[in-house]
């Protein structure tokens, strides 16, 4: 790469090895080479999270309020591509989605990345995952109307721990050798279900406890 | 770019470049209630006072005859002119006539009807002479600030930090960024207010931790989860509510006394007595964080007054309602942060109406610990928002970062009314996210997208923010065109989006057009305006002073031309008699320095004259000693 300060040659950091400049990110990059590491699914979290603060630090648009424009430019972009490697890789479901995309399996839950491989597969959601869900919408259903929060506590409990054994299977399929990618896609098709049923309980359980807070227009 | 359009549709980052500092950035806190505006000096943020104090009242009073007064001569006018002076503008920053509408109830404003598809509030102001908008409003408190501002720092802004509350939605930050860019400022960045008093404290009092800011404003209550660490300010989570504060307090005892009075709630439509009872609820509200028991005394009419005792516990029991909706928002930030009450280090309180004791108490059982408050809850946001204007002006310190996050999750519409979430809220920015959408229809050679933020599922519940037309797409069967669309959230908040048609890679057109807030064309119009405004304004000012000075002097001499004829030379009453007849004429005229020139000739033709008469008058033992300032009081000048 060259730089567009400098016209040398800038090297691989996010900053030009010449003249210390600031470089446009590589749209090619995935997530684990935004953060200089190898594609390993149990990753140091705490390690993960020095290096983006550090990261952040070099490259936030703040440092570049009054810098050129291409400057502030590549700093936005280095800035919008490091927040969501961060947002992507610190989540164990998450890493563990975006590591079968970029195997070429999609389980339909990276919307909002634009990375959608040519021979990307989708996998089918088995009926039984289905019939569970169902079931536990009907038990939250009730729960709300009979207004019972301990129930509404309990079945958001049940839910979080179902999600618990999904990471814990996840984290012992990547390190099965070779690592059991369908076994994992399996455990993860279900996430999603979990995870709106669990946005839709925590917001049933928020008006039921908070209170008079909960007829104001911007519940989430 | 000339203007940045309400949604820049240009690629992020390309504005013009910036100039070099001279090292007078500042921060101003745009309050509901009141503003101030503070700098880094030496190392340590300070409000800049004046004579009155650092707190500007943020009230607009425009006059019948055209002038307009901001700040405590403002709020004086409000009680003789409630329906001109416009108290509280932020609640209407970025808001439809919609929204409005439910602010209604026992505001003494006068809304300009909208015509056809305005989506903009227009106050009717000056008698109902002239209609502003929110942000002209905000624009003239901005103003005022920038003027102590450069009297202060001895030269005119580099550039400015303006806060906003954290939970504000596009609208609402886009309006305020327009508001400063009508002040003649360059924003440098918004900034959270919570994140804002975080930066206050953490730097100031080198704290560190997860700790909870509770902002609760006049108009806005947001909350805020951040963690301090290493320099790093990060923000896990954010809620609150845009249109919760003291000013709900205010009302919920306007009503109480409304009802006291035997009157109906909304003061039957009575501007001024609405004014007056909310004033009068506020400075209640206020003397009782102090006493446990005020007098309240409303005029209901001229020479008609109405007085009753009213008691701390009364208070607590009305507003105790108002101030419960902050709990959902508490918790649910709580849980967004994946925090227990117990894991935080501190909680922080921020603003004017966390000075009374029952808000205190309710944060205190909230949280389960003793809230701080050693900076001072009005002047810390200010003095946060300056320690940020200093480090993005480069004032050293490339240790320390803000990392804050999107208030509310941004989307699109689907088919059905549906949301689709493309950034969820509590993800830190700058952010961005890219979705591909295809064509359903055969030929179809556009696209409508209709951006929203808001977490419901359905558009309807959340907030409209834009728009877009894309057409220019050649004809294709059905779900071969394939539409990227790019969201880009800045440092500000603020939303970009672009859009691109991938598979004929063709440049596609595309129209933005503002759900709320106001048009470029507009944006355009009003800064010219204000430009030359401002140009009238200033020169209507200056020649105002020049002509006050000119009857003064020409009073003076007739004075001591009748008095003193016996002590004129030959020749001299003429040549003072025709410095009065020009002076005369330049007074009848408009041009300011005509008049000061007129000024100075008939006090130069008469200064001899005047010298004489000060002799005579004072005798030999003054004479020579502090004969100027004599000399002017002679003169009247």
């Amino acid at each position: 790469m060259i730089c567009w300060s400098c016209q040398k040659a800038a090297g691989e950091g996010v900053l030009c090895a010449a003249c210390g400049a600031v470089q446009p990110p590589d749209s090619k990059a995935d997530y684990f080479q935004v953060f200089g590491i190898p594609e390993v699914y149990a990753l140091d979290e705490a390690g993960l999270e020095q290096r983006y603060k550090e990261l952040t630090k070099l490259l936030h648009p703040d440092r570049f309020a009054r810098a050129d424009p291409r400057a502030r430019r590549a700093s936005l972009e280095r800035s919008v591509q490091l927040n969501e490697a961060w947002r992507t890789l610190k989540d164990p479901i998450r890493r563990a989605e975006y590591m079968l995309l970029l195997a070429g399996i999609d389980i339909g839950e990276m919307a909002g990345t634009g990375r959608q491989p040519a021979d990307h597969v989708t996998l089918p959601v088995p009926p039984v995952l289905l019939m569970e869900v169902m079931e536990l919408r009907e038990a939250l259903a009730a729960a709300h109307a009979a207004k019972d929060v301990h129930e509404t506590e309990a079945l958001i409990a049940k839910v979080q721990s179902r999600l618990k054994t999904v990471v814990e299977d996840v984290a012992k399929g990547f390190a099965a050798s070779p690592p059991e990618l369908s076994f994992v896609a399996a455990r993860l098709v279900g996430v999603r279900y979990y995870r709106r049923f669990l946005d839709e309980a925590r917001l049933l359980w928020e008006q039921e406890g908070a209170g008079p807070g909960k007829d104001h227009s911007h519940a989430g | 770019m000339p203007v940045d359009a309400l949604f820049q549709i240009a690629e992020p980052g390309q504005a013009e470049s910036k100039e070099a500092c001279k090292g007078r950035a500042v921060g101003i806190d745009l309050g509901t209630t009141n503003s101030l505006v503070a700098v880094v000096k030496a190392g340590q943020p300070t409000c800049l006072r004046d004579a009155s104090g650092a707190l500007l009242p943020s009230v607009v009073n425009y006059a019948v005859d055209g002038s307009v007064a901001v700040g405590r001569r403002a709020r004086e006018a409000a009680v003789s002119a409630p329906r001109d002076t416009i108290a509280s503008v932020k609640r209407f920053m970025g808001r439809g006539p919609a929204d409005a509408e439910a602010t209604r109830k026992l505001t003494p404003y006068r809304f300009a009807e909208s015509g056809g598809n305005d989506a903009v509030v227009r106050f009717l102001v000056a008698g109902g002479t002239r209609t502003v908008t929110p942000m002209e409003v905000s624009a003239e408190i901005l103003r005022v600030l920038r003027v102590r501002a450069e009297a202060a720092l001895g030269g005119e802004l580099d550039g400015v930090v303006i806060t906003v509350p954290a939970y504000f939605d596009d609208g609402q930050r886009q309006a305020t960024r327009d508001a400063g860019r009508l002040a003649g400022m360059e924003v440098m960045r918004l900034l959270n207010e919570p994140t804002a008093a975080a930066l206050a404290y953490g730097l100031d009092k080198r704290a560190a931790g997860t700790f909870a800011v509770f902002d609760l404003g006049g108009g806005t209550f947001d909350i805020s989860i951040l963690k301090l660490e290493g320099g790093v300010f990060e923000v896990k989570s954010t809620g609150g509510d845009s249109a919760l504060g003291g000013d709900d307090f205010d009302r919920a005892v306007a009503a109480h006394l409304l009802r006291c009075m035997g009157l109906p709630e909304d003061a039957g439509g009575d501007a001024r007595l609405a004014r007056g009872v909310l004033d009068a609820a506020r400075a209640a509200r206020e003397e009782l964080t102090q006493a446990e028991e005020a007098t309240v005394t409303v005029e209901l009419s001229p020479g008609k007054s109405w007085s009753g005792p009213l008691a701390r516990a009364e208070v607590e029991a009305l507003v105790r309602p108002v101030l419960e909706r902050c709990a959902g928002p508490v918790k649910r930030a709580l849980r967004d942060a994946g925090l227990e009450p117990a894991q935080l280090s501190g909680v922080i309180l921020v603003g004017g109406a966390t000075r009374m004791p029952i808000v205190r108490r309710f944060v205190a059982d909230l949280f389960g610990r003793e809230p701080l408050g050693d900076i001072d809850p009005d002047e810390v946001v200010a003095l946060g928002a300056a320690i940020q204007a200093d480090l993005l002006a480069g004032g050293g310190r490339d240790d320390v970062v803000l990392m804050d996050v999107v208030p509310l999750s941004l989307g699109l519409e689907m088919m059905g009314g549906v949301t689709e979430k493309l950034i969820y809220r509590n993800t830190t920015v700058p952010c961005g996210a890219v979705q591909t959408f295809t064509t359903y229809a055969d030929n179809q050679t556009g696209f409508d997208l209709h951006v929203v933020q808001g977490e419901r599922e359905m558009v309807a519940d959340c907030r409209s923010l834009a728009r877009f037309k894309l057409g220019g797409i050649p004809p294709m069967t059905a779900g071969m065109a394939r539409l990227q669309v790019r969201f880009t959230v800045d440092a500000d908040g603020i939303l970009s989006v672009s859009a691109r048609e991938e598979r004929t890679g063709k440049e596609a057109s595309i129209r933005v057009k503002p759900s709320y807030g106001l048009g470029d064309d507009e944006v355009e119009r009003m800064i010219r305006d204000s430009f030359e405004h401002a140009d009238d304004d200033l020169g209507a000012r200056l020649l105002a002073v020049e002509r006050v000075e000119a009857d003064r002097i020409l009073n003076a001499t007739r004075a001591a031309l009748a008095a003193s004829a016996d002590l004129l030379q030959p020749g001299e009453r003429e040549a003072i008699e025709a410095g009065m007849a020009a002076l005369d004429t330049a007074r009848a005229g408009t041009d300011h320095l005509a008049v000061r020139a007129a000024v100075a000739a008939l006090d130069e033709a008469s200064k001899e004259f005047a010298r004489r008469r000060m002799n005579v008058a004072l005798g030999e033992s003054v004479r020579g000693q502090a004969l100027d300032t004599v000399e002017k009081k002679v003169t009247g000048k």
